[in-house]
């Protein structure tokens, strides 16, 4: 068989194609096309060379010609391609690499057309975005003293335009507190020469409150699992302080990036470090059929979404690139080859959703410290009881269990998986050689106490196992005296004390006549589920009962002694616990076909993206690596100088939160199916000083607030508006809708009410439902609590309709670069008729009814910072005789001066 | 669209929104609808069954159930419950019989429905990516397994717009047992603008969340408050000229001022008749609730909401008020389907009495089916299977009467004509004069689409 396969192989390229001509058309073309021209094309030509025509094949590339035809294994192509170094990171299969030296052999015929180069449909390597920034020449433009107006005065010169004229104070004021706080400024703010304002506000601990909530939808951060069961994360507010205060205190964006990457295994033992991993469980996940589902296939895949999630929330947040369209295929418009995608998913291996202890040494020591007597003793004291109560209650449940179990005699099913007495029915079968083999125990081991085969009896006592997984099953094998036909096996793992530490939860029964191969002839599914039968156990009077008289007396002072010690471990307070990154068992990783679990093509080794080569995409991580080590890694090549994206991909984002355009419109997809930069010089310019200023963004946003550009006025222009209508060159500060939490948050500062406590737990504006349901209902209160920042709410998946919903707050279960903008009937009706809005009107019209400049004065000075004119105070007047203050308050907050900010 | 979107909306796309949007209204593009092609139903209705009603004690009759009751599945056929134990096969409790001129087979379970046999258009043959019911939830609702897309009805207000001046496009009515896990993400806009989210109608008194001012507002305080911040709006865009979103957000506010009027207009059912009441059998305390919001669609269909979104079946607590019957299935569907039935079946012949059922288009489904064997304790219930099960369409643009699929001879898994999720919404989107490869949105790097990279139109069940 094997022979014949060969003689085949070895036959091909003997016999005839029907012309050379064929052959290029047939198998060389679609290679060149597949394999090469993505950056061999008269476009990229990277190394000079182009491979896409027939000319620029014969002059070949800066090295020097491609191939001498007739002469494969001197051919440089041939050379390249079979020693694996080209394309990068690949290596072609052999029937391909055999094809190239055949057709090269053959004379390197050319076919068709002069050139198979096609107007560009995808990325290559030579793409903008994966080059490293360089830093460009300033224009000259006159007045331009901040880098940034000189680079978009250059482009509005040259269609005729410029900036807006300078806005006035007042509005500056208010546009940069909006902007840097996500509220109104007060009276007194509002008196503020503008450079004090700007360090004012970048000083201001709201500031990290209003760029940490931009930065929380980038993250998908929510509080709840989503899906199903969608079970509360009450730890998860940790990372949210986390991101609050590590923008606060300006910690420098790379550092920030690495942190969340891998902050818990770069810092052990640092509780805030760990919290910044929060970023790679915040999405939504499906416990249901993680944990409870049967069907193992379906695990394994929704472990394959895990690491999916985080795989494509690292790249997009970080790189801007949609690195999970490989999954399934290599990626269709970037050069992100599948295998990149499962080595990225590697470096998560040892990830997963959950809530972990986060304690430094010292707290760690001090709780040791505090339970480690009391456990001592307690060990003491219930060793002397099980001296006493042992053996009279395994007696007593092992009766009883035989009971039960005979009891159910006629059913077909038998007792559920327990401790104490399992009898297995088998299909008779006469053998020598049985195995009992556990894919699941309870717990970290497996313990088998006593199994006895039945009829004749043959019994193995106290048998022991390390952790068994379905990969790697824990097996007793049992060798009979003599082939016995059996038909009945009894086992239990703890009968003395019915602890279920060990316990074989999913196992099979085999037996083999050979010792080679093995049938199964019982198994755990043929127990009841433990949910459905009551198991006997034995009471305490019963217990006491069964007790030799003589010690009953000292078993009763043993027992409320161990009462006492329990009491006094559960008042020491547990260690803090995070929901962050919590390790997880590492499983081999595989490249799968297509993204199907049941087809793995080979070994996925952990890496990084082949596209980034200004980088070793390897990690250059040792073959045997642990989780930590590959996070780590990750984390540095993440943040590496080298690294053409990180530094654009975060300047774009405070660029586009700052104009409402980006210089990328698509701030999470710098790929070929985003935008391409209006001003990539400019792009360039930022990233590199960025970096160079100790990745501040303080420092970038610094630049911003102080370039001409932002501070020019909304003012239309009509001319401009018919020339670039998107406003992509800037020609006007666009008019902003408030975002809902901003809006939130600026009616209670409006009002008065405004809580400004920071950071911990989150308030509740919805809570699960009573009654078993998984749903999440708005609660009906008020009051200081919910009265802080829309930040600090609790962040709930899939709940029941609330206040900020309708002004396009998303439901993070996806991220959220750019939220929509919507104008809809819904959000006029939640503005007038919501019963917060209501409230807050009241409570401000109870405020100002007494206010020495009038009503109307101060509210004009606390919603818009300026005096009414006189017919905003006619109006004014005659709604308030009418209808009173309060309404009329309401009426003022659904204005568009007060939504949207100039 | 071009696959670089603006951030910032258009004109086009702001006059668009508010024109076409939750609540759609007038502007030069109402009714124009954007089809791909001509469209065979100007309006659909999705009645949803959470929980996973059987197909093989429905629609889907399987003689070999009875001829092989109570033994066990073996070898190569086993069947892998979710997380029920594995027992035997399992007979219907329930007669099957046949129906109307197609012969089609129905149980006794569903009278009602079975008088309408001619009228619907089956698929037998449905399969689905989960056999978990928060995920496979998502992909009816959504096309996607993960919480967080678009759903179908968001998509359908997004390719088609509204029909009316003074109601949401797009219109959810709850089970009021109950919101099937993952709420209100069911009917999200997901990553499309807002305005296409799905609006709950709910209690009568409030058929809108915040549709009414709060108590303590008089009638004339809210008019005049409607009228200061037009006066204050117009001001204020005049000194703003060339901004296209204040224009939008003035004509926002006159159309919540309308929908304030029309809403509880429409949710009021003082002038429906007795027999029609009876019909859908609100004078039965059981079956009111469902009953009201069949007829509440009907209404709303009426006046020209675009597409319904109708549960049956309530939350996933402790006791589950779903059809999701692990534990006893005669007394889970026995009580579920007494409310079902009936007022389906008339809401079914209050349309087609009206002529409606012909550019109207219903879809009746669940997120999975049932496996043929019982969990093996206690009264015998049924666990989940996405290997197999039956939904069915109804009205505009299908051969009725027709059976499309079908399952293996224990009704375990599609046979012939496997038929995805994806398959059914290129197929809804296809009726609607849609096309489902081309009604797309830009997000995070891609196209999307409701179908996402799959999906045919089920040609053979178009008329």
């Amino acid at each position: 068989m094997r022979l014949a396969f060969w003689a085949v192989w070895v036959l091909v390229p003997l016999l005839p194609p029907a012309t050379a001509q064929d052959l290029f058309s047939a198998r060389i073309q679609p290679i060149l096309e597949k394999r090469c021209a993505s950056c061999h094309n008269p476009e990229a030509r990277m190394s000079g060379l182009d491979l896409t025509s027939r000319g620029a094949l014969a002059r070949g590339g800066k090295q020097g010609p491609a191939l001498i035809p007739g002469q494969a294994s001197s051919s440089r192509l041939y050379q390249f391609v079979s020693a694996g170094k080209m394309p990068p990171g690949q290596r072609l299969p052999p029937d391909e690499t055999e094809a190239l030296r055949e057709w090269i052999d053959s004379g390197a015929a050319w076919a068709g057309a002069e050139s198979f180069h096609k107007q560009r449909a995808r990325a290559g390597l030579d793409w903008w975005a994966l080059q490293p920034p360089r830093m460009p020449d300033i224009p000259a433009i006159e007045g331009a003293v901040n880098p940034i107006d000189a680079f978009l005065l250059d482009k509005l010169r040259a269609r005729g335009l410029s900036f807006a004229p300078r806005a006035d104070d007042r509005t500056l004021l208010r546009r940069l507190h909006y902007a840097m706080r996500g509220l109104p400024p007060t009276a007194t703010e509002l008196r503020q020469p503008l450079p004090d304002a700007i360090d004012a506000t970048l000083d201001s601990p709201q500031y990290g409150e209003r760029w940490g909530r931009l930065w929380l939808d980038v993250a998908r951060f929510g509080e709840t699992d989503g899906g199903e069961h969608n079970n509360e994360r009450f730890t998860a507010w940790k990372y949210r302080d986390w991101v609050i205060h590590a923008l606060n205190g300006d910690m420098p964006y790379d550092e920030f990036v690495r942190q969340q990457v891998a902050g818990d295994v770069l810092y052990p033992g640092d509780a805030a470090a760990t919290a910044a991993t929060g970023f790679l469980v915040a999405g939504p996940w499906d416990s249901v059929t993680k944990q409870i589902n049967k069907d193992k296939s379906m695990a394994m895949s929704i472990r394959q979404d895990e690491l999916d999630d985080m795989v494509t929330a690292t790249m997009a947040s970080f790189m801007g690139l949609t690195v999970n369209c490989a999954r399934c295929h290599d990626h269709k418009f970037d050069p992100i080859p599948t295998r990149d995608y499962y080595r990225l998913a590697a470096v998560f291996q040892g990830v997963t959703y959950g809530e972990r202890t986060v304690a430094t040494d010292a707290q760690r020591a001090e709780r040791a410290r505090l339970v480690a007597p009391i456990e001592a003793e307690l060990k003491n004291v219930r060793d002397q009881i099980a001296a006493i109560e042992d053996a009279p209650r395994a007696r007593l449940l092992r009766e009883r269990y035989l009971l039960l179990d005979r009891a159910r005699g006629g059913s077909a099913r038998r007792l559920p998986v327990n401790p104490i007495w399992n009898r297995e029915q088998l299909a008779p079968t006469t053998t020598k050689r049985l195995r009992f083999v556990v894919t699941a125990s309870q717990g970290k081991f497996v313990k088998i106490d006593r199994l006895e085969v039945l009829p004749a009896s043959h019994v193995v006592t106290n048998w022991t196992a390390a952790a068994a997984t379905p990969e790697s099953p824990a097996v007793l094998e049992i060798n009979l005296p003599a082939p016995w036909t059996v038909s009945e096996l009894a086992w239990s793992s703890d009968a003395v004390r019915g602890s279920r530490d060990g316990m074989p939860k999913v196992y099979r029964i085999e037996a083999s006549v050979d010792g080679q191969a093995w049938r199964e002839i019982g198994s755990s599914l043929d127990h009841d589920s433990d949910v459905e039968v009551l198991l006997p156990e034995v009471s305490r009077e019963e217990l006491r009962a069964a007790i030799p008289a003589a010690s009953v007396s000292r078993w009763q002072t043993l027992s409320d002694e161990r009462g006492r010690l329990e009491t006094q471990l559960r008042a020491i307070p547990a260690l803090p616990s995070v929901h962050a990154a919590t390790p997880e068992p590492m499983q081999p990783s595989y490249v799968l076909e297509r993204g199907a679990i049941a087809k793995p093509v080979e070994p996925a080794p952990p890496g990084a993206l082949t596209a980034i080569r200004t980088l070793d995409a390897t990690l250059e991580l040792p073959p045997e690596t642990t989780g930590a080590q590959r996070r780590i890694a990750l984390a540095r090549w993440l943040t590496a100088p080298g690294n053409p994206l990180l530094a654009r991909v975060i300047v774009n984002r405070v660029w586009f939160w700052h104009f409402g355009n980006g210089i990328v419109n698509t701030p999470s997809d710098f790929g070929f199916n985003g935008d391409r930069p209006s001003h990539p010089e400019l792009l360039d310019y930022l990233a590199l000083q960025f970096m160079r200023h100790g990745w501040s963004l303080k420092w970038l946003h610094r630049q911003i607030l102080t370039s001409q550009a932002w501070q020019q006025s909304s003012a239309h222009n009509e001319k401009a508006f018919a020339a670039d209508a998107s406003n992509r060159l800037l020609w006007h500060m666009p008019l902003k809708r408030m975002d809902a939490e901003t809006l939130r948050d600026s009616i209670l500062a409006t009002a008065g009410n405004l809580n400004l406590e920071r950071g911990g737990p989150s308030y509740l504006l919805q809570k699960k439902a009573s009654g078993g349901s998984y749903m999440f209902k708005a609660l009906d209160n008020d009051g200081a609590e919910v009265w802080r920042r829309a930040v600090y709410r609790f962040v709930v998946r899939g709940g029941e309709r609330i206040f900020l919903d309708s002004f396009d707050c998303p439901d993070p279960a996806v991220a959220t670069p750019q939220r929509s903008v919507s104008n809809t009937p819904v959000q006029a009706l939640t503005l007038l008729n919501n019963q917060f809005v209501l409230n807050q009107a009241r409570l401000l019209s109870t405020r100002l009814e007494s206010d020495a400049s009038g009503p109307v004065e101060a509210a004009y000075l606390r919603l818009f910072q300026r005096a009414p004119t006189a017919r905003e105070r006619d109006l004014a007047t005659r709604f308030i005789a009418q209808h009173g203050l309060a309404l009329y308050l309401r009426a003022l907050w659904n204005t568009n001066e007060f939504v949207y900010v100039p | 669209m071009s696959p670089n979107r603006p951030a910032r909306p258009t004109r086009r796309q702001l006059l668009w929104e508010v024109g076409g949007g939750a609540l759609g209204i007038g502007l030069a593009q109402l009714a124009a609808a954007k089809t791909h092609f001509p469209a065979k139903a100007k309006r659909a209705i999705f009645i949803f069954l959470p929980g996973g009603i059987s197909h093989i004690d429905t629609f889907d009759y399987k003689p070999a159930l009875a001829a092989n009751h109570g033994k066990e599945t073996k070898g190569a056929n086993t069947i892998t419950p979710f997380f029920g134990k594995r027992g035997a096969i399992m007979r219907s409790p329930w007669e099957f019989s046949r129906h109307g001129q197609s012969g089609a087979y129905v149980s006794s379970l569903l009278p009602h429905l079975a008088s309408h046999a001619d009228d619907l258009t089956f698929i037998h043959s449905m399969v689905t990516r989960s056999n978990s019911h928060g995920p496979a939830l998502f992909q009816m609702s959504t096309g996607f397994v993960f919480q967080g897309f678009p759903s179908a009805g968001a998509w359908i207000s997004y390719g088609l717009g509204s029909m009316n001046e003074n109601l949401p496009a797009f219109v959810v009515l709850p089970d009021p047992r109950g919101l099937p896990p993952g709420g209100v993400a069911h009917w999200g806009n997901g990553f499309l603008p807002a305005a296409h989210q799905g609006v709950i109608f709910g209690r009568q008194e409030e058929p809108i969340a915040d549709i009414r001012p709060q108590s303590g507002v008089s009638d004339a305080a809210q008019a005049a408050t409607y009228d200061l911040v037009s006066q204050l709006n117009e001001d204020h865009m005049r000194a703003n000229p060339g901004e296209d979103a204040l224009v939008a957000r003035i004509r926002a506010y006159e159309l919540a001022a309308r929908m304030q009027v029309s809403a509880p207009e429409a949710t009021s059912i003082a002038g429906e008749s007795e027999s029609t009441r009876q019909a859908y059998g609100l004078n039965d305390p059981e079956i009111r609730a469902y009953g009201y919001n069949c007829l509440l669609a009907r209404r709303l269909l009426e006046k020209g909401v675009r597409v319904i979104q109708m549960y049956n079946g309530g939350h996933f607590g402790k006791p589950r008020i779903n059809w999701d019957a692990h534990e006893d299935l005669v007394t889970n569907h026995g009580k579920l389907a007494r409310v079902m039935d009936q007022p389906t079946a008339a809401l079914i012949g209050d349309l087609k009495q009206r002529g409606m059922l012909d550019d109207t288009l219903i879809i009746w489904t669940t997120e999975f089916g049932r496996l043929p064997i019982s969990e093996g304790l206690g009264e015998g219930g049924r666990d989940h299977n996405p290997e197999g099960y039956t939904s069915f369409l109804c009205g505009a643009g299908l051969k009725r009467g027709l059976h499309y699929g079908s399952t293996d001879e224990l009704g375990y898994k599609a046979e012939e004509n496997p038929t995805t999720v994806y398959d059914l919404h290129a197929t809804v989107l296809h009726l609607l004069g849609l096309d489902h490869t081309r009604l797309t949105y830009y997000h995070n790097g891609l196209q999307r689409r409701l179908t996402d990279v799959h999906g045919h139109v089920l040609t053979s069940l178009l008329a």
